[in-house]
């Protein structure tokens, strides 16, 4: 029996353990999130109550915390498609630990995205009239198309990489074997169903990416199709997908270091990881600068009093510490870590993540609140201050997605184990056989040996 | 067929699985009848419009006939906050209003003098775009309308009118009513509603209650399809603004010089 488990288990003890014991740090978190989520499911029950006049929302600023939550959230969750799916398909072979923490991370916090717009619904009781009466018309309706189809397929994608390790938690036996039973959809682990396998990995990370950018250029477009100043921008698709994968990459990194530490996976989730990503966050830092800068000197250049009305109000006007801090947080701030190798480490990249991460909030914050207080015509009172329900709402969102994350490590291991045994016992060798394919002694015929193959 | 108990519980759980699916659909998305829409090609041969005399109605400085007439038969809540404010006809600073008309060499007074706003019934109107369960529609005549039981309160017809001209009810707004008048509906929390052009007066043939309430015949009113009409004798050979026509929304609330 004994000997059974450890056939099973190998030399990857350590990727089991996090879901069979639960030491005293797992007990004070659950408790300590579960607390926040219960101040959070209070704030809107009390919203639900009284209605959204509890939100330091107004006639003139009617789009708040909510809505940057929204675009926020699903920012995030573009970081989970872009680590497994894109890297998976350029077999890049340091991806296999961090695929399903990545991907787990788009599935659980594009829930909160969809939540957001619902909390920020006047009647969420009639929420369901949005497909019953759907208006296709309306960029909302894009949205709940593309994000639909974006929770199903990378639901999908996790789901099949999960398969194999499901089958190996069966085959340990135990109290929640029937449970293993049923999704392991009975893997045994075959030649043939490996094969398969496979396949529909391959398949869905392909169709994942496409989904991926519509999804947040439908989700700028709800403020792009307007014709308010600074929203009505052509710029706003590629502009919100790029800081999506900006600050969704810089999730990732923080998720990752919080498990290495939590679950002792230094020996799976190493520095090499951090600083690969980081290289990539780097040029996400760039790029992100390189919009913005775009997006603005556009406005300023054409000189337009209405655009430019909202443009100094956030230059120099009541919105400039905002706006400049979020400027320092994501680009002054982690560009210099990110770019010097010595600062790169752990500690660096994940200090600049955290920046990112903050600043990226920000920038969403600073987009869509400063348009509204003046939007063709300068309005009276326009002004606004989040309350405690908004604040606790949003406390209560991110404790809830880190608490089903907890959760989730509780039944399922978040290192993909028969990846990284893959990786192990067969890619060495493929890789090798990869890297002799490319050089110019070998005959022309050899190099299709494995197109589209993961390597 | 062999019918034993295993396959009469299937049959009765697929039945009772079957039949709720509609009660179930019904109580998620409570069905609500819309408004009876008069017959379509009659309404179709009118556009109705309206015209403002910014001199008569700087007359009286200070005046608010027309909007406490038009509050009042709507059921518009005085919320006495900013925040919350309810209007559908208000007035804004001229320098505000029409920045494109603003010069250096305006006077000094007039630029501070106040201009009537209410929803422009835009013949091509963003709003109606924008809305994800069609609340908000065009009708045949060109009123921009608002069902009040089919908004979701997503607020983002608020966001596609270039004019301000919705307000959203962010808490229950009845409180804050003072005399309900019970022939027109009262809103709840958490719905969008703006000027409905007085359509339910235009249905008993009665001009809006703005126009109907200013002493000063400041605003005109009328059928902008028909050229013998008021409203199109008003407009003839003078100078008219409208608010930022170059958005290509065509209001049909014109401003008379």
């Amino acid at each position: 029996m004994l000997d059974h488990r450890q056939k099973i288990i190998g030399e990857d003890t350590v990727l089991f353990e996090h879901i069979w014991k639960s030491g005293k740090g797992f007990y004070i978190t659950v408790s300590i999130l579960g607390a926040l989520v219960l101040l959070g499911l209070y704030a809107y029950v009390t919203q639900y109550r009284t209605g959204l006049a509890v939100t330091g929302l107004s006639r003139q600023i009617f789009w708040g915390v909510y809505i940057t939550n929204f675009v926020f959230f699903i920012g995030i969750s573009h970081a989970g498609t872009f680590i497994s799916a894109v890297l998976r398909i350029l077999k890049a072979e340091w991806r296999r630990p961090i695929s399903r923490l990545s991907e787990l991370t788009t599935v659980f916090i594009l829930m909160f995205g969809v939540g957001s717009v619902l909390i920020d619904l006047g009647r969420p009781d009639r929420m369901l009239y949005a497909i019953r009466y759907a208006n296709f018309q309306s960029p909302l309706l894009w949205d709940v198309c593309s994000i639909a189809t974006y929770l199903t397929v990378s639901s999908i994608s996790l789901y099949l990489a999960l398969i194999p390790d499901i089958a190996m938690l069966r085959d340990l036996g135990g109290k929640r074997e029937w449970f293993y039973r049923i999704l392991s959809l009975g893997w045994r682990g075959t030649e043939g169903q490996h094969h398969r396998l496979d396949k529909a990995i391959g398949f869905v990370s392909v169709l994942v990416i496409p989904v991926m950018i519509t999804v947040h250029t439908v989700v700028s477009f709800v403020f792009a199709m307007t014709i308010q100043p600074l929203w009505h921008s052509a710029i706003f698709g590629p502009y919100f997908v790029v800081g999506a994968i900006f600050s969704g990459v810089a999730s990732v990194i923080v998720v990752m270091a919080v498990l290495r530490k939590a679950y002792h996976l230094e020996n799976y989730i190493k520095p090499i990881h951090f600083n690969n990503i980081g290289i990539f966050l780097m040029a996400m830092t760039l790029l992100w600068f390189y919009f913005t800068f775009a997006e603005y000197i556009t406005i300023v250049y054409g000189n337009e009093p209405i655009h430019m009305a909202i443009f100094w109000s956030k230059i120099s006007g009541k919105f400039a510490p905002l706006f400049w801090l979020h400027f320092v947080l994501c680009f002054i701030i982690p560009l210099p870590i990110l770019a010097i190798r010595k600062y790169r480490t752990i500690r660096g990249t994940v200090i600049a993540s955290i920046s990112i991460i903050l600043g990226m909030w920000l920038e969403r914050f600073v987009i869509i609140v400063p348009t509204l207080t003046r939007q063709r015509m300068p309005v009276d009172g326009a002004y606004y201050i989040p309350t405690w329900v908004e604040w606790s709402i949003l406390t209560g969102c991110i404790s809830l997605f880190m608490l089903l994350y907890t959760l989730f490590t509780k039944v399922f291991p978040i290192v993909p184990v028969w990846e990284v045994r893959e990786g192990r016992e067969k890619a060495v060798t493929q890789v090798g056989e990869r890297i002799r394919s490319y050089l110019p002694e070998t005959g022309a015929d050899q190099n299709l040996l494995s197109p589209g193959g993961r390597g | 067929m062999e019918f034993n108990r295993r396959a009469f519980i299937k049959i009765a759980g697929l039945s009772i699985l079957g039949l709720s699916v509609k009660p179930g659909w019904q109580v998620f998305s409570k069905i609500d009848t819309p408004e009876p829409s008069p017959d379509a090609e009659t309404l179709a041969q009118r556009k109705w419009g309206m015209g403002i005399y910014l001199q008569k109605c700087w007359k009286d400085a200070g005046c608010r006939v027309c909007i406490d007439a038009c509050h009042r038969i709507h059921n518009v809540p005085n919320l006495g906050t900013l925040k919350e404010e309810i209007k559908w006809v208000w007035t804004e600073p001229y320098e505000k209003v029409f920045p494109e008309h603003e010069f250096e060499v305006t006077e000094e007074d007039y630029r501070h003098k106040p201009v009537l706003l209410l929803c422009n019934q835009c013949d091509d109107p963003p709003c109606v775009r924008y809305c994800p369960t069609r609340a908000t529609w065009k009708r045949e005549d060109g009123i921009v309308m608002m069902d009040f039981h089919r908004c979701i309160g997503c607020r983002y017809c608020m966001a596609g009118c270039p004019y301000g001209s919705r307000s959203f009810n962010w808490r229950d707004p009845r409180p804050f009513i003072k005399n309900v008048n019970l022939e027109f509906p009262t809103r709840t929390r958490g719905v969008v509603e703006k000027c409905n052009f007085c359509v339910e007066r235009l249905a008993q043939n009665k001009i809006p209650a703005c126009v109907e309430a200013c002493k000063e015949k400041a605003l005109v009113f009328g059928d902008l399809k028909d050229p013998r009409s008021e409203i199109r004798e008003a407009l003839k050979f003078k100078t008219l603004y409208q608010r930022q026509p170059e958005l290509g929304t065509k209001p049909k609330v014109y401003y008379i010089l």
